[in-house]
C-alpha cells in the first residue's frame, strides 16, 4: 500500500485529522464530539501512517530509536507505550471520579467553572468533566491502537 | 431465663474462628504440625465466650443492609446455645487429635484453615438471628466441607466424594434461598414489614403460619425448607452423599458428618418448627425423617467398612431427629433436641475410635477386625459406653431420646390411625438394625482375634482423650439425664415449640407402649444378631441386583448424562469458528427478545413509512441495494466495501435525523473497520467459495429473525411521547453540567459511571487481544 501518493497524502492529512480529533475531543462539552469520538479519529490518524509507512516508523516518529523485537508484540516499545496510556487512561478517570469524593460529593460528580477575562476567549468555561473526558480519550486511543498493532502485525 | 446475651461476647465467639484461619500459615511456620493445639485453644475459647452465654436469651446484632432490613442480628437462646456448645465444644476435642492423627500428612495449612472456618460457620448458623446470614453461613459450611473431605487433592474417590457433596448441600441450599425469599415475602403480611428477622418471625409464629397460608407459599416453604435441609442432614433420597464423604481424614468425619454440619437440617428444622408446625409439617418431615431412619440402619448392616457403617448410622440418626421434629407433640421436640446432644457425644466418639483403629491396626475392614479388647483397653471401654448408647439399650443416653421418639411415633399413630400406625412400626423396625450394627461395631473388640492383624500399639495421648472425653459426657448423661435437661435441654425444647408438659427425663417407672417397643427392638436385635452375617450379604447382593435402587447409582446417571450432553453440545456451540460463537449469540439474543415481547404483549406500533420525509427513504434504499448486492458479489473486498456503503448510509440518516453527534461517531468508526477489514483481508481467500442450500436458508432464517428483533425494538422503544428523562437531561444539561452538548453531558456527568466502565470494557478486550496473541507466540491454544 506504500505508493508515492499514499506516503505524501498521509504526510499532508494526518496533522489535520489529529488537529480535528483534538478539537472534536475539546468542543466536545457543547458541541457534537468528546473524548470517544476524538479518541476513535486521532486512533484513525495513526492507523493511516501505519498502513502507509508501517510499525517502526511510527515508532521511530513518537520514540525514537527502534529496537528490533522478533516480532513478540509484547516486547514491542510501542505497544507498550500504547499499554501505559490505556493504563494511564483509566487511572485518570477514575482518578477524576475520586477527587469529587475527596471534596465529599458522591463518586463521579462532574462541575464546572467559567472564567473570565480570559485573553483572546474573553470567556473560557473550564468543566471537570473534561479530566474525566481525558481519560476516556487516553483508553480509546491506548486501547484501539494496542489492539489493531498486535492484530497487524500478525 | 434472665439477661440479655452481650454483643461484643456474641460477635466475638462467631467471627474469632475466622480471624484464626488468616494466621493459620504463620502458626504452622512457627509451631509446625502442633497448629492443631492453636486450633483447639480458639475453639476452647469460643466455647468459654459462649458457656458465659449460657442462661441469657435475646437478640444483639449491628445493621448490615437496613434498606432489606437484613442485619447481622444473632439470636442466643437455649436451642442454638445448645448447638453452638457442642460445635465448639467437639471442635476442642477434634483439634487436639488432629494434632496426633494428621502426622506427616500434607497440606495442613489448608486443613486447619478450613476447619477454624468451618467451626465459624456453625457457630454462625447456630446464633443466626437474621435469615441472610443464616443462609451466607449455611453455604459456607457446604464450601468448608467441600475443602475438607476433598483434603486428599490427589486422590481421585475423594474428589469425586468432595464434589458430590457440595453438589448435594449447595443445590440444598439454594432450595433454602427460595424458602427464605417466600418467608419474606409472607413476612411483610405477618409483621407489617417485609424483613429479614428470623426473631420477629418467632415471636409471632401464628401470624407467620397464616399468612403464608393466605399467600399460598406455605407448602412451598415447607418443601423448600425440607429439600434444603434433607440435603444438609442426609435424609432419603439425598442420602449418598454421606456415605461417600467417608473419604476425608476421620477427624474431619467425626466433626463434620456426626456432631455438627449434618446436623445444620435437624437444627433447622427444630428452628422452623414453630413457625411451621401442623398436620402437613407432620405428614411431611416424620415420613421423610422415620423412612431415612428405616433404610439407612439396613443400610448400616450392609457396609462392610467402619465408617461407611458409621456414616450410614448418622443418616438414620438424623432421619430419628427429623421424625421426632416431625412429630408435633412435646415428646417429638425433646427426641430430636435430646438425641441431637446424645447423637453428637457418643457417634464423634466412636469415629474418632474407627480412627484409632484404622490407625493401629492398619484396615478398615469389619470383617478383619476382632479381638482388639486385650491390645486396647480403653478405647473398647470408651466403645462399649458409646455404642451401647448408639444401640439404645438403657441405661445409656440414646436410650432417653429413643423413648422419646417411641412416645411421639405412638401418639402420632394413635392420632391419625390407620396408616399413622406406619410410624411406631417403622421406628421399631429400624430399631431392630440400629441395635445390629451398634453391636457389630462393638464386636471389633470382643471374640477371636484374626491372626492377620498381629501386635496392635497403643494409641497415643492425644487419640485416646478425645474420645474418652465424649464417652465421659455420654456415660454422665446417662447416669443423670435429668442432668442435662436442666442444664440446657429443657429450655431448648421449649424454645424449638414444645409446650412444656411433664416430661420424664429417666428410666421408665411404668410400662407403656414406647416401652414395649425398646422391649421388641432389643429383643429382635437380639435374636437377629446371630444371623447378622447372613443378613449382611443378602442386602448387599440385593442391592448389586437392583442398582435402580440406589440413589448413588441415580445421581452418577445424572451427572454423566450431563457430562455426555456437555460434550456433545460443545462442539456444536464453540467450535473454534467465529460465525458459529456469532450466530448462536446474535440468534439466542434475537429469540430471547422477540420471544419476550410475545410473552409481554407488546402493541407494535404502526410503521408510518408516508410520513418518512423522501431524503431519508432514498438513502435508505441506497443501503438496502447495496446490502442486496453484498449477498450475491463473490468477491470479499467488494462485500467488505459494500458494507461500509450500507454503514455511511447510516450515517447520513443520522445527519437526516439532526443527530450530529452520532452520525460523527458512525461516520469515523466506520471508516476505521473498514481499515480493520481490509487489514484482515488480505489473510482470506479472495473468493466465497460455494454455498450449500440448507446453510444459506439457516442464514437467512437467522439475519430475518435478528433484523426483525432489532426493528421490533427500535419501534418499541422509539415510540411514544417525550420521556420524562429526556426532558430532565435537557433542561439540566446546561444548569448543571455547564455543557450545550446533552449527549456529551450525560456522558461524561450524568451517567459518567456507564462511560466509566465502557472504558473498562476497552480496556478489556485490548489486554484480551495481547494475551491471546501472546499465548499463540509462545505456542499455547488459547
Amino acid at each position: 500500500m506504500s505508493t508515492v501518493i499514499m506516503r505524501t497524502t498521509t504526510r499532508v492529512v494526518v496533522p489535520f485529522i489529529v488537529m480535528v480529533s483534538i478539537s472534536l475531543f475539546v468542543q466536545g462539552h457543547n458541541l457534537p464530539g468528546g473524548g470517544f469520538i476524538g479518541g476513535v479519529l486521532t486512533t484513525v490518524g495513526f492507523v493511516l501512517i501505519y498502513i502507509t509507512f508501517g510499525l517502526d516508523d511510527l515508532e521511530r516518529v513518537l520514540l525514537g530509536e527502534v529496537a528490533t523485537t522478533g516480532g513478540n508484540p509484547f516486547e514491542d516499545r510501542i505497544v507498550d507505550a500504547y499499554r501505559r496510556l490505556f493504563v494511564f487512561g483509566l487511572a485518570l478517570a477514575v482518578t477524576s471520579g475520586l477527587a469529587a469524593i475527596a471534596l465529599g460529593y458522591p463518586f463521579l460528580t462532574q462541575d464546572y467553572v467559567i472564567l473570565h477575562d480570559v485573553p483572546i476567549y474573553h470567556e473560557l468555561e473550564f468543566a471537570s468533566a473534561l479530566a474525566f473526558d481525558l481519560g476516556i480519550y487516553c483508553v480509546v486511543v491506548g486501547g484501539l491502537l494496542t489492539v489493531l498493532s498486535v492484530v497487524g502485525s500478525e | 431465663m434472665t439477661g440479655a446475651p452481650d454483643l461484643p461476647v456474641v460477635l466475638l465467639a462467631v467471627l474469632l474462628p475466622f480471624a484464626a484461619t488468616l494466621f493459620v500459615p504463620l502458626c504452622y511456620r512457627a509451631l509446625g504440625e502442633r497448629t492443631g493445639y492453636v486450633g483447639a485453644a480458639v475453639a476452647l475459647a469460643c466455647f468459654g465466650l459462649l458457656a458465659t452465654q449460657h442462661g441469657t436469651s435475646g437478640t444483639v446484632g449491628v445493621p448490615w443492609v437496613p434498606q432489606l432490613d437484613a442485619a447481622f442480628r444473632f439470636h442466643v437462646d437455649a436451642w442454638g446455645l445448645l448447638f453452638a456448645l457442642l460445635a465448639s465444644g467437639i471442635g476442642v476435642l477434634v483439634f487436639v487429635y488432629s494434632a496426633g492423627y494428621m502426622h506427616g500428612e500434607s497440606s495442613l495449612p489448608r486443613y486447619y484453615a478450613a476447619l477454624l472456618a468451618f467451626m465459624g460457620s456453625i457457630l454462625g448458623i447456630a446464633l443466626a438471628g437474621d435469615l441472610v446470614v443464616l443462609f451466607l453461613f449455611w453455604e459456607l459450611t457446604s464450601v468448608c466441607s467441600f475443602v475438607l473431605i476433598g483434603h486428599h487433592d490427589a486422590d481421585p474417590e475423594s474428589k469425586y466424594a468432595a464434589r458430590m457433596a457440595m453438589f448435594v448441600t449447595v443445590g440444598g441450599g439454594l432450595f433454602l434461598l427460595l424458602g427464605v425469599l417466600a418467608m419474606r415475602y409472607a413476612s411483610a403480611t405477618a409483621l407489617g414489614t417485609a424483613t429479614f428477622d428470623l426473631v420477629a418471625m418467632l415471636e409471632n409464629p401464628e401470624a407467620m403460619q397464616t399468612a403464608l397460608r393466605e399467600t399460598g407459599l406455605f407448602v412451598p416453604v415447607l418443601l423448600f425448607v425440607a429439600v434444603g435441609a434433607g440435603a444438609k442432614s442426609a435424609q432419603v433420597p439425598l442420602h449418598f452423599w454421606l456415605p461417600n464423604a467417608m473419604a476425608a481424614p476421620t477427624p474431619v468425619s467425626a466433626f463434620l458428618h456426626s456432631a455438627t454440619m449434618v446436623k445444620v437440617g435437624v437444627y433447622l428444622v427444630g428452628r422452623f418448627r414453630p413457625i411451621l408446625a401442623s398436620p402437613e409439617w407432620l405428614v411431611l418431615f416424620a415420613s421423610v425423617g422415620i423412612l431415612t431412619m428405616t433404610v439407612t440402619a439396613v443400610l448400616a448392616v450392609a457396609a462392610t467398612d467402619v465408617k461407611e457403617l458409621l456414616a450410614y448410622s448418622t443418616a438414620s440418626h438424623l432421619g430419628l431427629m427429623v421424625a421426632g421434629f416431625g412429630f408435633t407433640s412435646y415428646y417429638g421436640a425433646g427426641a430430636g433436641v435430646f438425641h441431637l446432644l446424645n447423637h453428637a457425644t457418643f457417634k464423634a466418639a466412636l469415629f474418632l475410635v474407627a480412627g484409632i483403629v484404622a490407625h493401629q491396626a492398619g484396615t478398615r475392614r469389619i470383617a478383619d477386625l476382632g479381638g482388639l479388647r486385650g491390645d486396647l483397653p480403653i478405647t473398647a471401654l470408651v466403645t462399649a459406653v458409646a455404642a451401647l448408647g448408639m444401640a439404645g439399650v438403657p441405661p445409656f443416653n440414646g436410650f432417653y431420646s429413643k423413648e422419646m421418639l417411641f412416645e411421639a411415633a405412638y401418639e402420632a399413630g394413635h392420632e391419625l390411625g390407620g396408616l399413622g400406625w406406619l410410624f411406631p412400626a417403622a421406628a421399631t423396625l429400624a430399631s431392630v438394625f440400629t441395635f445390629l450394627y451398634s453391636i457389630r461395631f462393638l464386636s471389633m473388640f470382643f471374640g477371636e482375634k484374626p491372626a492377620a492383624l498381629g501386635e496392635v500399639d497403643r494409641p497415643p495421648l492425644t487419640l485416646l482423650a478425645p474420645p474418652a472425653v465424649l464417652a465421659v459426657v455420654a456415660g454422665a448423661v446417662g447416669v443423670a439425664p435429668s442432668l442435662a435437661e436442666e442444664v440446657i435441654v429443657g429450655s431448648a425444647v421449649t424454645a424449638t415449640g414444645g409446650n412444656p408438659e411433664n416430661v420424664h427425663f429417666g428410666l421408665p417407672t411404668h410400662v407403656s407402649p414406647a416401652l414395649g417397643m425398646t422391649a421388641v427392638a432389643l429383643g429382635g436385635g437380639a435374636l437377629l444378631y446371630p444371623f447378622y452375617d447372613r443378613l449382611h450379604d443378602g442386602i448387599r447382593s440385593g442391592l448389586a441386583r437392583a442398582p435402580a435402587v440406589r440413589a448413588n447409582w441415580w445421581y452418577d446417571l445424572s451427572l454423566d448424562g450431563l457430562d455426555r450432553a456437555s460434550v456433545a453440545l460443545v462442539p456444536r456451540v464453540q467450535n473454534g469458528l467465529l460465525r458459529t460463537y456469532v450466530a448462536w449469540l446474535v440468534g439466542t439474543a434475537a429469540a430471547l427478545a422477540l420471544g419476550g415481547y410475545l410473552a409481554a404483549g407488546v402493541d407494535v406500533p404502526p410503521v408510518d413509512l408516508l410520513g418518512t420525509s423522501g431524503v431519508i427513504l432514498l438513502v435508505l434504499l441506497v443501503g438496502v441495494v447495496a446490502a442486496g448486492f453484498m449477498t450475491t458479489d463473490p468477491s470479499q473486498v467488494l462485500g467488505v466495501l459494500l458494507l461500509s456503503v450500507v454503514g455511511f448510509m447510516i450515517a447520513i440518516v443520522y445527519i437526516l435525523a439532526s443527530a450530529p453527534d452520532l452520525a460523527l461517531t458512525q461516520l469515523v468508526v466506520e471508516t476505521l473497520t473498514l481499515v480493520i477489514f481490509l487489514l484482515v483481508i488480505e489473510e482470506l481467500p479472495a473468493f466465497y467459495g460455494e454455498i450449500e442450500g440448507w446453510t444459506a436458508a439457516r442464514d437467512a432464517i437467522l439475519s430475518l429473525a435478528v433484523g426483525a428483533a432489532v426493528f421490533v425494538t427500535v419501534l418499541v422503544t422509539s415510540n411514544g411521547p417525550e420521556s420524562e428523562l429526556a426532558r430532565f437531561f435537557t433542561e439540566n444539561a446546561v444548569e448543571e453540567g455547564g455543557g450545550t452538548n446533552v449527549v456529551n453531558v450525560i456522558l461524561t456527568d450524568f451517567r459518567g459511571f456507564d462511560t466509566l466502565g465502557e472504558s473498562v470494557v476497552i480496556v478489556i478486550a485490548a489486554v484480551a487481544v495481547l494475551t491471546v496473541v501472546l499465548m499463540r507466540t509462545r505456542g499455547e491454544s488459547p
